[in-house]
Formats: C-alpha cells, structure tokens, sequence
C-alpha cells in the first residue's frame, strides 16, 4: 500500500496539475484585445445600467494613463493585453434548480474539483444536512459557482433570503440592488487604486455580492469556486460583501485552473465592507496552475483585496493557503477606521519549483485601540521564490494600537529563496508595535525522528511542514482544513530526494 | 546647484522614507563660521580635522593617515566625493593607532572619500565627529583582510544641515567590523551602508541610534550581504523619535545561495516621545540559503508607563525618568563600543540630547 | 531476532564501529555498556537508519532480513523501534496526530488496518496512563517544552503504541529522577518483556539495570564489544569502572 500511495505521489509531482484539464463547453467570446469596445461589450451583454457602463469606461479611461506597477521581487514577463479575451459565457445559461437542470459537463468539472459529494448534493439542494463522524451536525455551504465569468448556480438562496441575506452574483446584484452595490462599489479599492484594480473595475466580468443586514449572523458559510476554463481569458472577478451592523459571515473561496501553456492573467478584486460589531472570516485556497517545473505555463494570480473595517468594534480575518500560481501578488488587507475594529491575517503560502509568491497585508490603523495580528508562514522549494511583504502602518489619531506580527519563512532544499519586507510606519507614541521572524530549514533530526517511527520521507515532509503552518490552518473552517493539509504536502511533493 | 537635482526620489524603495529636498535645503545654506569646542575625545593618536572637507593641517596630526586622491564608487551620494580624502592602510599583523577625524561644516556642501585598508590580522579604530552645519557628504571604503579587526564610532552632531554617510564594507575570512553610528545632533541624517561578509567565518556588526527631534529626519538604509560560510552578522539599532521628527531604519540581510550556516541578528527597535512624531522600521530579509539562522526583531512603542510612574511616586521627575528610561534604551545599540572613552561619549551625546529633547 | 556480524560504520568518514558482532534472540534483554566515546549511539543510529552513517563492511539481519538494505520508516514497520537519546521537537504538530500517522503508516506497510480516531485515542489514553504521563501532554506539540525527563517518558509512551519487536533503547535512562525511572523501566518491562520480543539496551550507568534486569551484558569500547557477560557484569563495571574492564 505504501509503495501505490508513493507512486501516485511521484506520479501527481512529476507529472501533470491534478487538477489540470480543460473542458469543452461553447464559449461566446468578447472579441480579442482589449478597447472601449470591449468594455462596452461586457456591459452590454450583462445588460448593465447607463451608470454601470460609465463606471466602466471612468475605470477604462484610468487604466489607459497608468503604468504597470514595479515588480519589486518578481519577474514578471510583459503581458500583452491585446492578446486575451475578457469575456468568455457558458452559452446555456442554467436556470438555478436540481442537479439535473446544470450542463451535465459543468457538473463533470465539479467532480474533476473534488467538490465533497455533500456539496455537490446540497449544490442541488435535496439533501439534510449530513452529520459528522461525531454525530455533530456539519456546517453548511452555499455554493455560488463561478464557471469561467458567468454565475451558473446559486443554492440555499431561500434560506438566506429567510434571513435577510442577499448572496448574489455580482451582475445580478447590480441589477436587483443597484443602491446598495452604487453605495459601496469601488469604496473600499478605488478605481485608481492600482494598475490591475483600474483594470478590473473596467472589464470585470462576474463575481459575488454578499450582503449580510444588521444584527444576522449568516446562517451557513458562504463558498465561491472560481476557475479559469478558457484559452487566453483573463479572469476578472469582483467581490463585494457588505456586512451592516452587528452581523456576522464566513465566506470561503477556493480556486482551481486547467492546465495552460500560456500564462494566463486574473486580476480579482475583493471589497469588504464592515459595520459597527460586524464581523467577516474570509478564508482563500489557491490552487491554480502553477506552471510545470521548468515554470512553464501557470497563472498570473493579481488580486486586489482589501476590508474596510468602518464600524465600531468591527473586525475582518483574513485566511489565505496559497499554494498555486506561477506568480502570486496579493495582500489582503484592512483599513482599521472604525475604533477597536480588529484586522487579522492568517497566510500559508507555498512554492516549489519556478514559482514565485509575493504575499503579505497591509494593516492601516486609523481608529483608536485598533488591533491586528499578522501571522505569515512561508515555505519555499525549489527554484521559487517567497516573498513575505506587509505594512503596518498606525496613524497619528490612533490611540492605543496594538500589532503583532510574525513571519516565519521555511526552506526546502538549497536552490530556493525566502524573502521578508515588512514596513513598519508608526505615527502615534501610545501604539505597541511587534514584529518578530524565522527562517529555518526542516532538520535532519526531525526527518530521521519522523522515519525511525515509521513515515516516509514525503509523509515526514508534509507532517513537519503542516506543523509549521499549524497556526494558520487551524484559522480555517473545517471544510476546508483538511483540503488545506492535503495540498500542502502534494504542493511540496518532489521537493526532498 | 545643479548636482543637487540629481538627487533620488523618494519613489525609489531605499529612498521611500528619504528626504532629499532637506539634502538641497542643507547645501544652500550660506558658508560662516565654524563652530568653537573640543571635539576630539582624550585619546591618544592620530587626529585629522576637515573644514569644510578641506584638512585642516594645523589642527591635524595625520601620522599614519594619508591624503590621496579616492574614488567615490557609484552610490547616487558617494559618487559625488571622487576626490582627495583620507586614507587608512594597515599592514599585516600591525595595530595602527586610534584614529580621530573631525569635520567641521560652516555652510554649503562639502564631498569627502575616505578609505580603511587593513592586511590580514590587521587592526585599527577610527572615531568620527560631524560638526557644524551645512550638507556633509562622505563614503568610506572599508576593506579587512583575513582576520583583520577594525573598530569604527561615528557621532553625527552637526547642529544644522544634513549629513550623509555612505559606507561600503568588505569582510574577510575570520575579520571583524564593528561600525557604530550616533545620530544626535539637529541635522538631518542619512547613512546608506552595504557590508558584505565575503570571507568564511566572519563577522560584522552595525548598528547604532538615531535620536531626532525638532522637524528633524534621520534615517539609515543598510544591508549586510552574506556571501561567505559560517558569517555572522548584528545589526542592532535604535530609533528615538521626539517633537514632529521622523527617525527611520531599514536594515537588510542579504545571505547568499552558498552562504550556508550564517548567523543574522536584526534588532530595530522604535520609541516615540511625541504623538506628532514617527518612526518607521522596514527589516527585511533575503534568503537564499537554507541552513542559516536568521532571527530578527522590531518593535515600536512608547516609554513604559508603569516604569514611569514608578519612578516618579519614588520622587524623579517625569523629564529626568523619561531621560533614564530613554538612555536604557538607547544604551543597548552603544554595548558593542569596546573603548570605554568612546562608548562614554557616545553615552554623553545621547544624554545632552535627552538633557535638550525633553 | 537482531544478528549483526562484524559490523564497520562510519561518519564524514571517520571510523566508529570497527569490528561488532551481537546477536540478540527473541525474549532477551541485552544491555550494552561503556564509556563516552566507544560508539555506542552511533550503534543505535546504525541500526535505526540514520543518514550519514555509512556502513563500511559487516552485515546485521532482523528475522532473517537485510536490515541495512530498508529506510528509516521500513525498519520501524519491521518491528524495530529506535529510543532517541535526544527526542526532537517537532512544532505545531501534535503528539497525538504524530503517532497515529506513524502508526498507521506503519500498519499500512504490513497490510493492516488503519486505526480510527477513536480507537487510536483510546489506545494513547491508556500508554499514558500505564507511563504517567498526563494526557494533555499527549495534545502538545511533540517533545515541544517537555522536560528531558518528559520527552524520555514520552519515548516509551510511544514504544508502548507502536508496540515493537525490538527495542533499541539510548540512553534512555539519562535525565530521570528515581521516580521517573521506575516508571519507565517498569514500562520498558511492560512493553518488551515477552517471549516474541527482544530489547537492546544502550546505557552509560547500571541504575537503569536495577529495574530492567538484561539477560546479557555487553561491554563496548573502540567500536568493539570486549567483553559479555551476565548482569553480574553490569555491577562489576560500576564497581570498577571501564578502564580496567575494557583493558
């Protein structure tokens, strides 16, 4: 038995992304490049509002005077946007409903996912909710999918609306609730914000609105899968979750790309929004194509995303496991402005291979005793590279801040790179500010120690290396911890000999 | 002054917290007269003064010290002091005397390189005083054999103006380099460092405090870059920050791809006195290699409150406990000064400026 | 059960066992004394597979097997368990789920069923209990923060998990307080002490042997046994010392 779980193993490393296929469903297309034309395009075939549109085309407008941001850490190769997509559909458009009433091959790639069958089954909704191994109910998931750009099925959507939740594709959303998504869109991640926030704000093609109203806790957690199918499209998402006050929400986002030669560019955009005593858990996998191992191929994964902490008391956790992407640039962050509103951020992030990540947050202080914690566990095999990059910034108004950080870089074999950048910006005496780091490497004597009670070398890897990242994972919703574990150790397969 | 617009940006990463135009501002200032005391610390050996960052003969005792002409190297500031400027070579296994250097700024902008040769088994020390006003700008080009020491104090305490120091380092097998930097005067301050540790067994250190009041900026942008084997580096330094002042570090460890079992401490530690001021701390890393230990530490903060009020229900007054607590603190980047005279003086730099600032 | 033939090993390629030959049957308890230095760890890495250190010549079989040709985590599914002199820590992974992955990796190499959560709590919950430990220790990070004396008992709480064949035990006995010594040689007598079973005691002092009485002792020195005898031998070398015995 042993000796089949390793040959799957070597097989999984050696060979092919899982997860890399593609699937032939009829695309209809925006036409290539990208121009006014194409903007007007998607908003046109969203049947978007005039003021959607001007939107659009302000962002447009924008984009056309910026320049690409520096790379700092990365080697990015330039992007040619005239030669991608930026709308791609589903061409039969499923009515939400039973299982039976999705394509057929969309359900297929749920399955290619490893969607747990108990999701599949409530992605039709016909089943109680299942118990776990203990005899505790199971915690339950709606599942809005997002297949390439286009919101196919949304489940539970009476339930939520029972309670006052909206959870809505996004273009749904700006037709059935254009005051509240005109309110808040672009409020937290401007439209000049950044290069690929510019560019999303212009050619954004779907996404998620979540609004939770004051004093719900949101019955169920709240779950996107995203994923790229189309040849040369980028992926546009945005997201934008509203949580008014004293409420509560835990959304979960997971992602999986067929296996490309062509680098492909996503740039996402995530708004969060929270009220006085409000609070969002935001939690992330990431497990796109990250290129073969001579960093062929794998997405270009630039995301924007950022919490406005306005309320009171308010608090946003950020829970990211990112262990795909040939290139990752991402620092989900808070804007602490309500007073003793609370920014949190959990990040694993692993790379093998050529794949290079450069991940961190930005904590910005701006309310009195506002408080954030910072935990970050890098882990780099390979030829990749790992960067941890964060601010910390407490303005002068802000009284009594308090932040801790810890970032711990661990490196797998000789030939990788571990790279820390925090900033620290401190304008206010009374702030406690605390950063501390580690780098180190997984000893022989834990290996040896790990083998003489009986593990292989890649189970004593992945055991030592979840170990490692314990801190963040257990941040996680149990649907997704045990994903989480797994990908660590096949993310690293490959990495000791 | 043309040369001043070829100033960085503050755009640029090492200059993000930098403040160039202050480095403009400093060399306009009109030429007058240079400032009276004893700078000199009561130790034996050699001593240069530099006016305006032209020796001072008179004042000078240059023994083993040489004028020559130097290159600057390619730093955006210490390109600019090709020129004459002061040389340091030492023999192997010799022990060159200590070595003070003062310079006096009256006003305007004055480029001074220097160098420090030492053979292997080398050693030397070196004090340096900044007085005056005006902008100051110096490079200093350290090179230690094998097993070469060199010792290196620099008090910045010019009372106007702005000061940069550009120091490049390169450590041989089994050599030691202990820099230590004080920033205590009212100019603004830059020091751009690049250490590399290029032979095995090595060791460096630096590191310091930049105490800044007043609208004052002080800042440092070091690396220590570790190319050889078994290298050990500390970087420990402290940034006091009073009135609307800014006192930033950004301090980096650079190990190598074969830089195997380095050893980087990083110590960058903030406190604040005022709710105006800021301070601003970036400890970076960036590792290459697997087996080393690299641990470091920031912090920013304020003065402990509860040792305050201790101290002052025991009768001291909130100035004087605000002073010792400040000194304690400062006190830890000054521990690696070995000659008790310098380390003093250091120590009664950072008190006059506690004495003034609170 | 154990039989190593004139046993060469070295590290970074300097000799440390030069010449070994023990054999140990099934329900023995043999003991292995001698001075800092002989080589005596280096016998118990050896046997346990540590890298970096190479066997020269010589040849050492485990129920007939070549114990040489498996890794680290086949020897311990074969049977032998390997009691570290020093226990690593291992951060952010729990006892707990340590030794059920080892485990059942190792049921999984010899066709076994894997042990459930439950059953494997329960199984833990009682070693614990027979070796004093506190159970919450069982939830922390492995030998993270224990104590020298914990993490050793902790080594026998996992022997009496994963239940093996054969016991290497190094220094075991170093770091113990009386008590604690009773405890674990009445556990190692508990675990190991059985007909189909076999221990190899490596120990610096006798004290350990008051409680776990081996049937032969074997004294090492210069990478050679140089003399065996009954337990009478153990009380000798504490009387005497190894110089005069070793000479």
């Amino acid at each position: 038995m042993m000796a089949t779980r390793n040959a799957e193993a070597y097989a999984a490393a050696n060979k092919t992304y899982e997860w890399g296929f593609s699937s032939d469903i009829e695309q209809e297309f925006a036409p290539k490049g990208l121009s006014e034309d194409t903007v007007r395009f998607i908003s046109a075939k969203k049947g978007e509002p005039q003021w959607m549109l001007d939107w659009r085309l302000k962002a447009f407008a924008l984009w056309q005077t910026m320049e690409a941001p520096d790379w700092s850490k990365l080697n990015v190769p330039p992007i040619d946007y005239q030669d991608a997509y930026y709308y791609a559909e589903p061409k039969a458009k499923p009515k939400l409903g039973s299982l039976d009433e999705v394509d057929p091959e969309i359900l297929r790639v749920y399955e290619k996912l490893g969607i747990p069958i108990g999701e599949q089954k409530m992605l039709a909704g016909v089943v109680e909710d299942p118990l776990n191994e203990d005899g505790t109910p199971k915690r339950r998931v709606a599942v809005d999918a997002v297949f390439d750009s286009v919101s196919v099925a949304t489940t539970f959507r009476k339930e939520l609306e029972a309670a006052g939740v909206i959870f809505r594709s996004i273009s749904e959303a700006i037709k059935e609730y254009p005051d509240l998504v005109r309110k808040w869109l672009g409020k937290v991640v401007p439209q000049r914000d950044n290069y690929f926030a510019t560019l999303n704000s212009a050619v954004f093609s779907d996404g998620t609105f979540v609004y939770i109203p004051e004093g719900v806790r949101c019955p169920m957690e709240l779950s996107t899968y995203f994923r790229i199918n189309a040849e040369n499209t980028g992926q546009f998402e945005r997201t934008l979750i509203v949580a008014d006050k004293g409420s509560y929400v835990s959304y979960l986002e997971g992602c999986t790309a067929p296996m490309r030669d062509e680098n492909q560019l996503h740039a996402a955009v995530v708004e969060l929004v929270v009220l006085d005593d409000a609070e969002i858990k935001y939690s992330t996998v990431q497990n796109w194509y990250p290129g073969d191992e001579n960093g062929v191929g794998g997405i270009y994964n630039f995301v924007t995303k950022r919490a406005l902490c306005q309320g009171k008391n308010s608090k946003v956790s950020w829970t990211q496991v990112e262990t795909g992407s040939a290139i990752t640039w991402k620092y989900p962050s808070c804007v602490l402005a309500g007073d003793g509103s609370v920014g949190e951020f959990y990040s694993v992030a692993v790379t093998n291979n050529r794949q290079q990540a450069d991940t961190g947050t930005k904590m910005i202080h701006l309310g009195k005793n506002t408080r954030s914690t910072i935990v970050s566990k890098g882990i780099s095999a390979g030829r990749s590279d790992n960067t941890y990059r964060g601010l910390v910034r407490v303005a002068p108004t802000a009284e009594g801040v308090r932040n801790f950080t810890q970032c711990d870089s661990l490196l797998l074999g000789d030939q990788c790179g571990a790279h820390t950048v925090p900033y620290i910006e401190v304008r206010n005496p009374s702030a406690q500010i605390e950063h501390e780091a580690t780098t180190s490497k997984i000893s022989e004597d834990q290996l040896f120690y790990a083998m003489s009670r009986g593990l292989d070398a890649e189970a004593a890897v992945a055991l030592i290396v979840n170990g490692f990242a314990r801190e963040v994972l257990q941040q996680l919703p149990m649907e997704f911890a045990v994903e989480a574990q797994k990908l660590l150790g096949i993310s690293l397969e490959g990495s000791v000999g | 002054m043309a040369a001043v617009m070829e100033l960085p940006s503050t755009r640029e990463e090492s200059w993000r917290w930098g403040d160039p135009a202050a480095i403009a501002a400093a060399a306009g200032l009109p030429r007058g007269e240079a400032p009276a005391g004893a700078w000199f610390l009561e130790l034996e050996g050699a001593r240069a003064v530099f006016v305006d960052g032209v020796l001072d003969e008179g004042r000078s005792d240059l023994r083993h010290v040489a004028i020559a002409p130097l290159e600057g190297g390619t730093h955006v500031l210490g390109a600019r002091t090709t020129g004459h400027g002061w040389s340091l070579r030492v023999e192997a296994h010799a022990s060159a005397e200590l070595i003070q250097i003062v310079h006096i700024a009256t006003g305007g902008e004055n480029h001074v390189p220097a160098e420090i040769v030492l053979a292997d088994g080398a050693q030397a020390s070196v004090v340096e005083t900044y007085v005056g006003t005006g902008w100051s700008n110096r490079s200093t080009r350290m090179t230690l054999g094998a097993g070469a020491k060199l010792a290196r104090a620099v008090r910045l305490l010019q009372t106007a103006g702005f000061v940069s120091v550009r120091d490049e380092a390169d450590v041989g097998a089994e050599a030691s380099l202990i820099v230590t930097m004080l920033g205590a005067g009212d100019a603004g301050t830059r020091i751009d460092g690049a250490i590399t540790v290029s032979g095995d067994d090595a060791f460096a250190e630096y590191g310091g405090a930049l105490l800044a009041r007043r609208d004052q900026r002080q800042e440092c942008a070091l690396s220590v870059r570790h190319a050889a084997l078994n290298g050990q580096s500390k970087q420990i330094w402290r940034a006091v920050a009073a009135d609307t002042s800014t006192a930033s570090l950004a301090a980096r460890v650079e190990v190598a791809r074969d830089a195997q079992k380095t050893d980087g401490v990083q110590s960058l530690r903030g406190l604040l006195l005022k709710r105006t001021a800021t301070v601003n701390l970036k400890p970076e890393l960036e590792i290459f290699a697997d087996d080393v230990k690299c641990a470091h530490g920031a912090t920013v903060g304020e003065l402990d409150q509860r040792a305050l009020f201790y101290m002052q229900s025991r009768g001291i007054p909130h100035a004087k406990a605000q002073a010792l607590l400040t000194r304690a603190f400062v006190g830890d980047a000054f521990a690696q000064i070995a000659d008790e005279t310098v380390r003093d003086a250091f120590v009664a730099d950072a008190d006059a400026w506690l004495e003034a600032a609170l | 059960m154990l039989k190593i033939e004139n046993l060469h090993a070295e590290i970074d390629g300097k000799e440390i066992l030069k010449g070994l030959s023990l054999e140990v049957n099934a329900g023995e308890v043999h003991a292995i004394m001698g001075p800092n230095g002989a080589g005596k760890s280096t016998l118990g890495y050896v046997l346990g597979g540590r890298p970096g250190y190479e066997v020269t010549s010589g040849s050492v079989t485990f129920d007939g097997v070549d114990l040489l040709e498996l890794e680290a985590h086949e020897r311990a599914a074969a049977g032998v368990f390997l009691g570290f002199q020093y226990p690593v820590e291992i951060p952010g992974v729990s006892n707990v789920q340590f030794l059920r992955e080892a485990l059942n990796a190792q049921r999984a190499t010899r066709d076994e069923k894997a042990l459930s959560g439950g059953e494997f709590l329960k199984l833990a919950r009682g070693q614990a209990d027979l070796l004093g430990m506190d159970y919450d220790m069982l939830k922390r990070p492995v030998n993270v923060g224990f104590s020298g004396g914990e993490k050793k008992r902790n080594e026998m709480v996992q022997m009496g998990i994963v239940n093996p064949k054969f016991a290497i035990l190094d220094e075991t006995d170093s770091g113990l307080d009386i008590d604690a010594l009773r405890v674990v040689g009445d556990g190692i007598n508990r675990i190991m002490r059985a007909p189909d079973k076999a221990v190899l005691l490596i120990t610096h002092y006798q004290r350990l042997l008051d409680y776990v009485e081996p049937d032969f002792v074997h004294v090492l020195a210069d990478g050679r046994i140089v003399r065996s005898g009954g337990k009478e031998l153990a009380q000798q070398l504490e009387s005497e010392g190894y110089v005069g015995i070793a000479a």
